[in-house]
């Protein structure tokens, strides 16, 4: 079921170094994609169907469209590696074991939308990974794939890290921008959109490491063979996160369509202990769950997921057996929720603490039923009305596991009446 | 979350050493704005001192040539500011989904019972200190521990054990 | 004109001005969209959320009214349930970590979190679990005290000393609901407007150390004025309140909304000086340091006047208009010369760009139009061989050095008219007390040539004569304002086409060519 697109270099020792590196290809489409016109990249990304592998699948192609023609001012590029969604950690193989992918991709799609100037957005925790990356990009400046004159060509490149340092909310690309701008990472109010006033106020495209880390084999092998792999609407590969209760947790790179259950058993070795399965969470800690029963018929792409009431997200699947408190799980993510609320929207800031504070409750047997209604209430209360979705994020999966696994907080709540009854 | 604004005044006033000032001064440029360096400027203060004072936030500022309160804001809103000195050895416990699931609570019992110190705590000798952290991105070999910025990836209280005794 | 633009507001036609955001278009034709981070001074922040109405056929279809423009032909749904409902949601969200100290605050009364409960919420507290504590009581310098669990995050106050002052004091820090408005250590608040944050607050979050716990709010009357503390004439209202058994005191003053003058705000100088309008007054007429009858000290004067070889006039650069025009006219009738020489009420350099003024007088620009004088040299020049002074609230102390003051106080006897006691009435040998302008009515031009009128606010138990009326008692020909300002306009050319009794609420502008404007 694997591929090796994306991870092609991966399980080559030392392909972080330029030397090894290049001797696997690395930097072969420049000459390529200079003999172009950049609209003629575009058309190319366009056509292969990549969508943004950040979580919300937009076309990647069609974004870089967005820029306004003839701006005179300058045109940045920010590379979304906050990768902050619990069950997320694919990214950071493409920055550890293949980070030169990651610039020549970001030199091809500077040439497209015409920046001379990109930021890497990285998250804070990958205190070891930073350095590997920083190291690569200083081996592409030594060499010349950066800096005054990309590869010798007439075209002028920086690529700077900035360093998140703890927050979440980050990975939100507006969010992400004022991080760069040196502010809180408040998600700006939309529209105005990035693609027209972005990073200091200018036209940005923000796209995540492994949209970005695409553009190398569709420019390399044409949009024809990136669209080989996976569905007619969701095009190439995946690198999927599998974690959680299986035997063979990891990052797998497959093309997309597959039956989630094949994965699960086939690449991910089954359930631990010979566990029963008692849901899945197919695309980070903020996709509503699916039930044992509803995994049997999902694939992996955007429009399965869609049908069955969740997403694909961000491709990290998570495996829940019958061994999981449902109700600690919930606990376990609204703090997730709670402690990363950027604190700017009143819903989000004041409902999120509510919300963990009345599941906590529940969960010292204090609750009641009034509680579980109320939590499914202020779901609806606190979702679409902020200026982001992190709180969507929240409510979304918390009301699936209110809605699909109602019983387990009312056995809370049930031992809760009987406990205060013997009192 | 918990509130990170009381901030701790060591009297002494902040400068950067020469290799953080010469950092300051090569990364400044990259940037079209000078309040862009807020970030990269605290890292390089905790770099050179482990942790972030009062003194260090407002000598930041006035490096930069922006609001003392802009700083404020940006050391208490990115919660990997360590805004306190930390222990010799800082351990971080991820504490969600993936970790949770795969029994990061053992691993924090672990330390409070026999590293005697509790999240959000330096131990009084200044060995340890510890905190249970939202997500580190380790999902597929959780339950993740990060020690001084390095990873250790399916973590068990054995293992952490075995590490500690090579971490005196 | 503004353009207008016509658009639905729940089905309803409406026209309203263009350009504007719907909070502003629509609340000017008197329909209320609920905000509390939204200020126009301040523009849109779009924090708090409670402004969202929906727009139909619009994309997406919740908006922040304070973040859409109005535009033909929009439809604005503002009564239909859900929004009704978020309004109700987030009101709760706002007050579930709200303390409710309603009686030891002294916001309650013009509170946004009172007002809209009562009329965006009105359903009892579903919150059964802890609140968020933080810190109560904090000095945030230049007396302004925080009480951060009141605080909604609005983020007004740290705006206003980002966007407004450029000093940027305040910060919110942490997230989450642990997020709490704060000053850098050591750092406080430090800048002359720093009160206007107490205003900005749309809840008892900030309050003035000066103020605080000093009356109910809904006990104050308040009336409209404008400072005196400078020539920028910034427009207030006078809160004052005249307790049982007490007399009619004023307790705050806090700014007006004049777009063409002080927009919304006014320094925390001018606020101040509320302080001189109820201590330190001149309450009796005194003759010679000895308490009299005002008749018998107005006596007292004219015979004074009768026996000066020569007088001088000085007249205070915080007098109104009609004041001067009065006191013209007398001199005119005891042949005394008028000087305004006030130099000492100019503090060099003190200004700055926004509202402060180097001159804290309110209407020096009066002298130049009624032709007063008001050099030094003119000075001089008129107490030259003159044996009496007769001041008019003017403290020439401020302006003369001591030694000449004392030469001059050597040579003529002064006899003082005014409002205020200060170490240069006490050097008076008749003093007669009058009302000052909180008490009185009255025209002053500000330093931009503005011309504003206000009224009295303040009435006291024993009221003082007005400045005209004692004007008149000493021989002056004016009997009232009203007379002084059909004077006004029959002889000040400048003022020939101006209806002094009917000023609009935002002045008019006296320019080279204000006939223009007052025609427009």
């Amino acid at each position: 079921m694997q591929v090796k697109v994306l991870s092609a270099k991966f399980d080559i020792p030392d392909a972080n170094t330029l030397e090894v590196a290049k001797k696997h290809g690395a930097y072969a489409t420049l000459d390529k994609i200079f003999a172009m016109q950049p609209e003629e990249v575009t058309e190319i990304v366009k056509e292969s169907g990549l969508r943004g592998r950040g979580g919300a699948g937009f076309p990647t192609g069609l974004k870089w469209t967005f820029l306004p023609k003839d701006t005179d001012k300058p045109v940045y590029l920010a590379v979304n590696s906050d990768e902050s969604e619990p069950a997320t950690f694919k990214d950071r193989y493409i920055l550890v074991r293949d980070p030169h992918l990651l610039i020549e991709g970001i030199i091809i799609c500077c040439y497209a939308i015409r920046s001379h100037a990109a930021y890497i957005y990285i998250r804070g925790e990958y205190t070891s990974q930073v350095k590997v990356l920083q190291a690569a990009i200083d081996e592409a400046y030594a060499a010349g794939y950066l800096g005054e004159s990309v590869a010798g060509f007439d075209f002028q490149l920086d690529v700077t890290v900035h360093r998140g340092a703890g927050a979440y909310i980050c990975g939100e690309e507006t969010a992400l921008l004022e991080s760069v701008e040196g502010k809180k990472g408040q998600p700006r109010s939309k529209p105005p959109f990035p693609a027209v006033e972005g990073l200091y106020g200018c036209p940005t495209i923000i796209n995540n490491v492994q949209s970005i880390s695409s553009l190398p084999f569709i420019l390399a092998n044409g949009a024809a063979a990136y669209k080989a792999y996976g569905t007619e609407k969701s095009a190439g590969t995946h690198l999927f996160g599998i974690s959680g209760l299986v035997k063979k947790p990891g990052m797998y790179e497959l093309p997309f369509g597959l039956p989630i259950l094949d994965v699960l058993e086939q690449v991910a070795g089954g359930l631990r202990d010979n566990r029963t399965l008692k849901g899945i969470i197919p695309g980070g800690s903020s996709t509503p769950v699916l039930t044992a029963e509803e995994a049997k018929t999902v694939t992996l792409d955007y429009e399965s997921m869609a049908a069955h009431g969740t997403m694909f997200g961000s491709g990290g699947i998570v495996v829940l057996d019958d061994t999981v408190d449902i109700v600690k799980l919930v606990e376990n993510l609204i703090h997730f929720y709670h402690h990363e609320s950027c604190g700017q929207c009143t819903p989000c800031r004041e409902g999120l603490g509510w919300m963990l504070k009345i599941v906590q409750k529940i969960l010292n047997y204090e609750g009641t039923m009034a509680d579980i209604d109320l939590l499914l209430e202020l779901c609806d209360n606190i979702e679409m009305k902020t200026v982001c979705v992190l709180s969507a994020a929240c409510t979304m999966s918390t009301r699936s596991y209110l809605n699909k696994f109602r019983s387990e907080f009312e056995a809370y709540i049930a031992h809760s009446a009987s406990k205060h009854a013997t009192m | 979350m918990s509130d990170r604004s009381q901030l701790i005044e060591t009297g002494q006033p902040f400068n950067f050493d020469a290799q953080r000032d010469a950092e300051f001064e090569r990364l400044i440029k990259r940037y079209p704005s000078r309040e862009s360096m807020i970030l990269p400027a605290l890292w390089l203060v905790q770099e050179q001192e482990g942790w972030i004072s009062a003194e260090a936030m407002a000598y930041v500022a006035d490096r930069i040539g922006t609001f003392a309160s802009k700083v404020y804001e940006v050391a208490t809103f990115y919660t990997m500011y360590h805004l306190q000195p930390k222990g010799k050895y800082h351990i971080c416990v991820c504490r969600t989904l993936s970790c949770y699931l795969l029994g990061k609570q053992e691993i924090v019992d672990y330390i409070i019972e026999h590293l005697d110190v509790r999240p959000g705590e330096v131990r009084a000798d200044g060995l340890y200190s510890f905190e249970e952290v939202e997500c580190l991105g380790h999902c597929g070999s959780a339950p993740v521990v990060q020690i001084n910025g390095e990873f250790y990836e399916n973590m068990t209280v054995e293992k952490l054990e075995e590490l500690l005794a090579t971490l005196q | 004109m503004a353009e207008k633009v016509k658009l639905f507001v729940n089905g309803q036609e409406v026209e309203v001005e263009s350009g504007k955001n719907l909070i502003d278009a629509i609340g000017a034709i008197g329909i209320e969209i609920p905000h509390l981070c939204y200020h126009p001074a301040l523009g849109a922040d779009g924090n708090c959320r409670l402004c969202l109405v929906g727009i139909e056929d619009g994309r997406p279809p919740l908006v922040p009214a304070c973040k859409t423009r109005v535009a033909e032909g929009m439809k604005v749904q503002l009564d239909t349930g859900k929004i009704k409902k978020i309004q109700q949601d987030i009101m709760e969200f706002e007050l579930i970590n709200h303390p409710i100290d309603c009686p030891v605050c002294d916001q309650a009364g013009e509170c946004k979190l009172q007002d809209y409960y009562m009329r965006y919420d009105a359903q009892p507290s579903r919150m059964t679990v802890k609140q968020v504590l933080k810190s109560k009581k904090l000095d945030f310098g230049c007396g302004v005290v925080h009480d951060q669990e009141r605080c909604v995050l609005c983020a007004r106050c740290v705006r206003f000393t980002r966007l407004i002052t450029k000093t940027g004091e305040l910060g919110i820090v942490n997230r989450t609901d642990y997020a709490r408005v704060e000053i850098f250590p050591g750092r406080p608040l430090n800048n002359r407007y720093a009160l206007n944050v107490v205003d900005l607050c749309p809840v008892g979050a900030m309050t003035s150390q000066d103020f605080r716990f000093k009356q109910r709010v809904w006990f104050l009357t308040k009336s409209p004025s404008i400072c005196h503390g400078c020539s920028k004439g910034c427009n207030i209202f006078i809160d004052h309140n005249r307790e049982k058994y007490k007399d009619d005191i004023i307790y705050r003053f806090r700014p007006r909304h004049n777009e063409k003058v002080n927009g919304y705000f006014m320094c925390d100088d001018g606020r101040m000086t509320y302080k001189l309008e109820n201590d330190n007054r001149l309450l009796g007429a005194m003759i010679d340091k000895r308490e009299t009858g005002f008749n018998e000290a107005v006596e007292a004067v004219r015979r004074e006047l009768s026996q000066a070889a020569k007088t001088v006039i000085l007249v205070s650069p915080n007098a109104s208009l009609e004041q001067m025009y009065a006191l013209q006219q007398f001199a005119g009738t005891i042949n005394a010369q008028v000087s305004g020489f006030s130099d000492g009420y100019i503090k060099n350099g003190d200004g700055d760009d926004f509202l402060i003024q180097d001159d804290k007088s309110a209407n020096r620009a009066t002298f130049h139009l009624l032709g007063i004088d008001d050099t030094r040299a003119g000075f001089d020049t008129a107490v030259a061989g003159a044996d009496l002074l007769l001041s008019f609230d003017n403290d020439l102390s401020l302006s003369l050095p001591q030694t000449d003051l004392d030469q001059l106080l050597g040579q003529v006897k002064l006899i003082t008219v005014g409002s205020r006691q200060n170490d240069f009435v006490t050097k008076a040998s008749i003093k007669l007390p009058v009302a000052s302008f909180s008490e009185d009515s009255g025209s002053i031009i500000n330093c931009d040539g503005r011309l504003q009128r206000y009224d009295a606010a303040v009435i006291k138990n024993e009221p003082m004569p007005s400045m005209i009326a004692a004007i008149n008692m000493l021989g002056g020909g004016i009997v009232s304002h009203q007379e002084a300002r059909e004077g006004l306009q029959a002889n000040v050319p400048k003022l020939k086409d101006i209806d002094l009794d009917q000023v609009p609420g935002d002045g008019i502008a006296l320019t080279e060519n204000e006939v223009a404007h007052v025609a427009a």
